[in-house]
């Protein structure tokens, strides 16, 4: 009789898991972006990339979007895209340390990766754009950027019939909107994912895909280096704000960060968690530019970061090996290197085959 | 035969709760997906990343509120024991035997933003099964049963500079835990000293309530007020308090980079007389209920590299009412240790270490004279989830007593894990 108890005891705790989970509805295209979520998390494979309701993704929609990013129309006079600052061969970022506009006027941050932006719960440095859809509608009319008026950029796309069509399609309405422009962009990036690297393979189970000192670059990661202390997740990113001491370099004498946006004491200099993925592909590093190289930028958090008032807790002096700072540099350059075409080889769309 | 009864089915019902068998971290690295090594400089021994994550009671500074609690997370419990085998020579002759030697199970978490928790029970271990039957008859316990840590702490009450914790606790002035630090088997001899008739050593849990803070300058307090420890129940109404002060000058925080010094007091007191006992204590010429006691010291932790070199000293002043043996003086000790601690190898996979004890009782007690000289060596496996199982080597030789001495050494060669 006891016996009994016990296994039904037994029996009953092993069902509370898949009671839990028969209840699971398929996952929902949703607003809140997941990394609005509590972690830290483990690093591991990105989670499908979160669509809002109303961008549903469709190839046209996409494919609209990926035309307007290469087309330095939307810029004032014919020169800049979002691809000049963004651009495929450089990771989707430009040559730095900070970016050149229209005129070559010399903006203040670096440019940063379009890459698993979609996966960001505030966009820019200091956070302050809530989605994708927001953020494009931006550089159109920043002066040091695109230097245009949306007016004009709109006047300019609803001229040209090869573009009416195509938003007609898609969104099944004319005159071309500034919203629906942002929408077809902000479309576009949510392609611009890198689900698949030497990393992503060695999680899924492929042992083999990581050389020795690779592997000790990912446990120092995750372990002395305290990286994935903000890190963290399937895009390395906690989507926080820290400050980390970078050294001001560049146009900007002070940069205070996400306090622009909050004017909250407390988020003085602190600046938004980069990915780590694809960062060999994008050096100069931080949001000046101010470290050069990724051993530079290793060197940098070896130190503790540097010198404020307002230094992050989380950062201290590591105590890393030369040989650790190597394996880390290993690991990332070579394990977190992007391998999907999607992301890495997102072709440029020349400007004689743009909509006419 | 109960308690081991339920012990036993604890252990299996945590084994088979626990939600990834193949990949045991424990319940922070677990919750959070990180390496030990993230916050130890290598288990159990914390690095500075771990000393502000304990300090913000368990959260990870300035992310308090955006963390998961215990309720969104795996079941936050973990186990550590150590399973090995240790000869002993000394002058009673030799011994050789392999032995398990402790269990811990610990439970910790975050319940709400800035209250968190910490349950330490060490099970009681008797020998194996023929100990009840033969003619020890379970009397000789490998471990005593103990909740060792339960606690609650409300962190932030005042951002950084005022949280509190509630509970039995190890106290602040306990800078170099022997909870976290790598001998299993030494222990740091000043800190479990006692004199004989007050039972209270520095080193014990204690029961009560702590305030402490730390700011960005680097400098931290704590303030207890407790029962107090010692072999009797503390029947008193005065309360024991302590003060604790930390400066860290440079970048981190003393663990593991920069540069720390401390300076701890404890004023206690503690009844002099045995519960329904008529009379006080021989020997107490004072004898009242409670007598005082005082504890005060300085402690340092300097790193270079990878290296960290310790050092503790401690005074203590314990009221002639507890000096057995000369009645008419109080009961003066010092003590104190150096230990300089390596991490060698990739992600601080090898440690190695070296430990000096001593222990100086007044004249009238000189036979609890220590010295002793400790070395050892970790060794750790694992891999980026976690370097969670450590082979370890110890060695001691320790000499105790003034005149006659005795001279000891200890080997001892186990794997001591954590899931
Ligand atoms: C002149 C160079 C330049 C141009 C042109 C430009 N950007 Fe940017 N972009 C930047 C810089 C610099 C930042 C960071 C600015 C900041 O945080 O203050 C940035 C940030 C972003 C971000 C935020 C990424 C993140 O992780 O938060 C996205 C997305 C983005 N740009 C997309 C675009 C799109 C789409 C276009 C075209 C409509 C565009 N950019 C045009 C320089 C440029
Ligand atoms: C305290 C949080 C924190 C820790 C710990 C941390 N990072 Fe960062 N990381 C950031 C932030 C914030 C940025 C962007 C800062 C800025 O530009 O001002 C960043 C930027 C980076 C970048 C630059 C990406 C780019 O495109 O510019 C890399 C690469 C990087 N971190 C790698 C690491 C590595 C490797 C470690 C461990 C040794 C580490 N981080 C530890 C928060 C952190």
């Amino acid at each position: 009789m006891r016996e009994i108890q016990v296994l039904l005891l037994g029996a009953f705790f092993l069902f509370i898991p898949l009671l839990a989970r028969s209840g699971d509805t398929p996952p929902v295209p949703t607003t809140k972006v997941n990394v609005h979520s509590l972690g830290p998390e483990r690093i591991g494979d990105l989670p499908p990339v979160p669509v809002p309701v109303n961008n549903p993704q469709t190839s046209k929609n996409i494919l609209l979007g990926k035309q307007l990013y290469f087309d330095t129309r939307l810029s004032k006079d014919n020169t800049i895209s979002c691809a000049s600052c963004h651009s495929p061969d450089k990771g989707f970022s430009d040559a730095g340390p900070t970016s050149k506009g229209i005129k070559d006027q010399l903006g203040g941050r670096r440019s940063m990766p379009v890459i698993n932006a979609a996966y960001n719960p505030l966009q820019f440095w200091d956070g302050r754009a809530e989605s994708l859809e927001e953020q494009a509608k931006g550089p159109i009319q920043n002066p040091v950027e695109m230097g245009n008026t949306h007016e004009n950029a709109l006047k300019t796309l609803n001229s040209i019939p090869g573009y009416v069509d195509s938003f007609k399609q898609v969104f099944g309405s004319t005159p071309i909107t500034i919203d629906q422009v942002a929408q077809a962009i902000a479309a576009f990036e949510r392609t611009v994912v890198t689900t698949d690297s030497l990393f992503d393979r060695y999680v899924r189970g492929d042992e083999k895909s990581l050389t020795a000192q690779e592997k000790m670059g990912l446990e120092i990661f995750n372990g002395k280096g305290h990286c994935t202390a903000c890190h963290w997740g399937g895009n390395f990113s906690d989507g926080r704000f820290h400050n980390l001491a970078v050294t001001q370099v560049g146009p900007l004498q002070v940069d205070k960060g996400r306090f622009d946006v909050t004017q909250d004491p407390e988020d003085l200099g602190k600046f938004r968690t980069m990915t780590v993925r694809d960062a060999a592909l994008r050096a100069p590093y931080l949001h000046d530019g101010a470290e050069k190289t990724l051993e530079d930028l290793l060197e940098f958090y070896n130190r503790g970061g540097g010198k404020d008032p307002n230094l992050d807790p989380l950062m201290v002096p590591l105590g890393l090996f030369r040989e650790e700072i190597q394996a880390l540099a290993a690991f990332i350059k070579n394990a977190l290197t992007s391998l999907n075409p999607e992301a890495a080889k997102v072709q440029p769309i020349p400007a004689s085959n743009l909509p006419k | 035969m109960k308690k081991i009864y339920i012990s036993t089915l604890v252990i299996t019902a945590l084994l088979f709760l626990l939600p990834i068998p193949s990949q045991a971290i424990p319940a922070f690295a677990r919750n959070h997906g990180f390496n030990c090594n993230m916050c130890h400089t290598a288990f159990p021994k914390l690095n500075d990343f771990g000393q502000r994550v304990r300090d913000n009671g368990y959260q990870i500074p300035g992310q308090q509120g955006h963390e998961k609690n215990v309720l969104e997370t795996p079941i936050p419990l973990s186990l550590r024991t150590t399973p090995g085998v240790s000869l002993y020579h000394g002058e009673s002759g030799n011994t050789l035997g392999f032995g398990v030697y402790g269990l811990d199970l610990l439970g910790a978490g975050v319940l709400h933003k800035d209250i968190s928790f910490l349950l330490i029970y060490t099970p009681r271990i008797d020998e194996p099964a023929g100990d009840f039957t033969g003619s020890n008859n379970g009397s000789n316990p490998g471990q005593l049963g103990s909740l060792e840590s339960a606690n609650i702490v409300f962190s932030n009450l005042v951002k950084d500079a005022v949280n509190l914790r509630i509970g039995r606790f190890e106290p602040a002035y306990q800078v170099f835990s022997s909870k976290r630090n790598f001998y299993i088997f030494q222990p740091y001899e000043i800190i479990g000293y006692a004199s004989p008739a007050s039972g209270a050593a520095f080193g014990d849990n204690q029961v009560g309530l702590e305030l402490s803070g730390h700011f960005r300058n680097g400098f931290k307090y704590a303030l207890g007020v407790v029962n107090g420890t010692g072999g009797i129940a503390d029947n008193n109404l005065f309360k024991d308090f302590y003060l604790n002060l930390v400066q860290v000058f440079g970048k981190g925080d003393g663990q593991s980079a920069g540069q720390r010094v401390g300076l701890f007091g404890y004023l206690g007191e503690q009844p002099t007389r045995t519960g329904g006992a008529t009379s006080p204590y021989t020997g107490s010429n004072n004898g009242q209920d409670n007598n005082l006691l005082f504890r005060f010291g300085g402690d340092l932790s300097l790193n270079w590299k990878t290296f960290n070199l310790i050092f503790l000293y401690l005074v203590g002043i314990d009221d002639q009412a507890f000096n057995l043996v000369s009645p008419d003086e109080s009961y003066i000790y010092s003590g104190g240790f150096v230990e300089l601690d390596y991490a060698g190898l990739l992600n601080n996979r090898l440690i190695g270490s070296l430990l000096y004890n001593f222990v100086l009782p007044p004249s009238s007690a000189s036979e609890t004279k220590v010295h002793s000289v400790s070395a050892l060596g970790r060794y750790y496996l694992g891999d980026w989830t976690a370097v969670n199982v450590a082979l370890h080597g110890e060695y001691t030789f320790k000499l105790t007593g003034d005149d006659n001495t005795i001279k000891e050494h200890l080997f001892s060669f186990l794997v001591d894990f954590d899931l």
